[in-house]
């Protein structure tokens, strides 16, 4: 009789990934064999996200725990490939609640879609899962495989509309662009082992703090293009070609979780990979992370301004706050730049929900001429949309003011006044453009009638302008669990 | 005859230089996706040689991830490429100009 003995694995560590991909297939399979109403699959769907938040909280504890006792191996699960710490879970609890929004922003697309209305739902909790992964991911390939599950999917929501519209261009160009962006990465992880011999994050700080690396062209070379795949993945610029026009040619209803996956994912990656793994180089990449954070600023507030379609200016502005994430890492710590990336996200969903009641859940292009005299159209959607938009821009008592702030400081404790000089000249410029759709919306006549916001969109926008006021008024709460959301 | 790992790195990084450009120069969208994959080849050649110079299991492991994507890839790449055509009747990029502000 042999006997077999199982390798100890913590379940725990994965469980909300575990819950998010049976949901998934569930969603998909129970579509195939029973063709119930839309409801029924959005409840799945609902239960999933909700019993996989459930577990990161579980996770949240025992994380706590480990880090008291100072049991700090079992928060590194599955020989290396996943860790539990502090950071993983808090963004995966993002991560998980911009799901909900998204599915719930999007829900007339999903209705509209009929019969495929099932796989955008799968498609939107694969993403999670894949991103989820990818946030919580100790292993650079790992790392890889996780951006992949998540983007993949992503490409496919960006084409998935009922209509002949320009969804099949946006998708295309987001594939090209996203497939090549995910090679320049990967490439690196190679270039990064082939150098240093180490898969694991943890393992790669290890060496640099035990060997001085004599000639590091090779893991410079590899940390370079590393940055440069994330880069693209959360549009800053010089890489963000892709992202006006894939914001404006996804379906409306998708457009807004797309982005806020992609940019929570790729900054906690980007944390994740130059605060934990390679510290030791930062004389290498602070300087090149502030002038792609400084250069991501100002391209993104100043061609936001001459922007006429709605969804091109939200990218634009998506670039701009890129940089201003960016300049939290330069900062050197992950507090700000966690409280930025998830009130930014809120806001990001939001603002979409609202461009997916005005043109329409499947639509490409959002022309500023639809949103004039949007207060008297419907005075609750204007003043949520401006509420949202001056979140965006950072006025204070809203908490894009507080992210700004944090974000800010410490990158000038960090020795970077001049970045921090330059975003506030891009927040300054910012106003200007985010400012114009709030006097379209609310000094401009119409004659257009009155709009009907569904149940759905409402949920969303509540939420959305409940958090931006919320975290601007009362942040302590928020900042503090940012604060014990350290990476190992 | 014995090649040092390192030349096969260096093809690698040709490899990967020939795919990035052309995808950057060419304008049909399959030819394009084509360097994608040669892009990710090329990784996994570095890979390989890598963790074959290291004496590490790891790299050569990895190789297998990364093919799995790639598949995975060509499936979702070739369903839009082909969404498009059906559209437009062409694959080049450069008809694909809708989209711009």
């Amino acid at each position: 009789m042999i006997e077999i003995t199982t390798p100890d694995v913590s379940w725990i560590a994965i469980l909300p990934e575990l819950v998010l991909a049976l949901g998934a297939v569930g969603v998909l399979l129970v579509e195939v064999q029973w063709k119930p109403a839309t409801r029924v699959l959005g409840a799945i769907s609902a239960i999933t996200l909700v019993i996989a938040i459930f577990f990161t909280f579980l996770q949240w504890a025992q994380a706590g725990d480990a880090l008291e006792v100072g049991g700090l191996d079992e928060l590194v699960a599955f020989s290396g490939m996943i860790v539990m710490d502090g950071f993983a879970v808090f963004g995966r609890f993002v991560l998980l609640v911009m799901a909900g929004l998204g599915l719930l922003a999007g829900w007339r697309l999903v209705e509209r879609l009929n019969r495929r209305g099932a796989e955008a739902i799968a498609l939107v909790l694969l993403a999670t899962t894949g991103f989820s992964i990818m946030v919580a991911s100790n292993n650079l390939v790992m790392m890889f495989l996780g951006l992949e599950i998540g983007s993949i999917s992503l490409y496919i929501l960006a084409g998935l509309t009922e209509e002949k519209t320009k969804a099949d261009e946006a998708a295309m160009k987001y594939f090209l662009l996203g497939s090549f962006a995910s090679a320049i990465f990967v490439y690196g992880v190679a270039l990064l082992y082939a150098g240093t011999g180490q898969l694991e994050i943890l393992a790669i700080r290890q060496f640099f703090t035990e060997f001085i690396v004599t000639r590091p062209a090779v893991i410079l070379i590899g940390l370079a293009l590393i940055i440069v795949g994330l880069g693209f993945k959360v549009s800053a610029a010089p890489f963000h070609s892709w992202a006006p026009d894939v914001y404006q040619g996804a379906p409306s209803g998708v457009v807004g979780y797309m982005a806020a996956m992609a940019k929570i994912a790729g900054f906690l990656a980007m944390a994740r990979i130059l605060l934990t793994a390679v510290p030791q180089l930062d004389d290498s990449w602070l300087p090149v992370i502030a002038g792609i954070s400084a250069l991501s600023m100002l391209v993104g507030s100043t061609i936001a301004l001459v922007q006429s379609d709605v969804r091109r200016l939200l990218a634009y502005s998506g670039v701009a706050h890129a940089g201003f994430i960016l300049t939290g890492i330069v900062g050197g710590a992950t507090t700000g730049m966690l409280f930025y990336v998830t009130v930014y996200s809120i806001q990001l969903i939001g603002a979409f929900a609202v461009v997916a009641v005005v043109s329409g859940p499947s639509s490409s292009g959002s022309s500023i001429d639809e949103y004039r005299g949007l207060a008297r159209r419907s005075p609750a959607l204007g003043a949520a949309f401006a509420v949202l938009l001056l979140g965006m821009a950072g006025l204070p008592l809203t908490s894009g003011f507080v992210a700004k702030f944090g974000v800010f400081s410490e990158a000038w404790a960090n020795g970077y006044g001049w970045l921090v000089i330059v975003a506030l000249l891009a927040s300054v410029i910012s106003f200007a453009f985010y400012l114009r759709v709030i006097v379209a919306m609310y000094m401009e006549e119409t004659e257009e009638e009155g709009i009907v916001v569904s149940l759905a969109a409402r949920w969303v926008l509540t939420i959305a302008v409940a958090g931006t006021v919320l975290a601007g008024i009362l942040p302590a709460p928020l900042i503090d669990l940012a604060a014990d959301a350290f990476p190992l | 005859m014995i090649v040092a790992a390192g030349w096969y790195m260096a093809l690698a990084a040709a490899l990967f230089v020939i795919g990035a450009l052309g995808l950057l120069l060419r304008r049909n969208a399959l030819v394009m996706f084509m360097c994608i994959e040669l892009m990710l080849n090329a990784v996994n050649l570095t890979l390989i040689s890598a963790g074959r110079a290291l004496n590490d299991l790891n790299g050569q492991v990895a190789v297998f991830v990364v093919l799995v994507v790639a598949a995975a890839e060509v499936v979702v790449g070739l369903a839009i490429i082909v969404a498009v055509f059906r559209r437009r009747a062409t694959a080049s990029v450069d008809e694909l100009s809708e989209l711009r502000g």
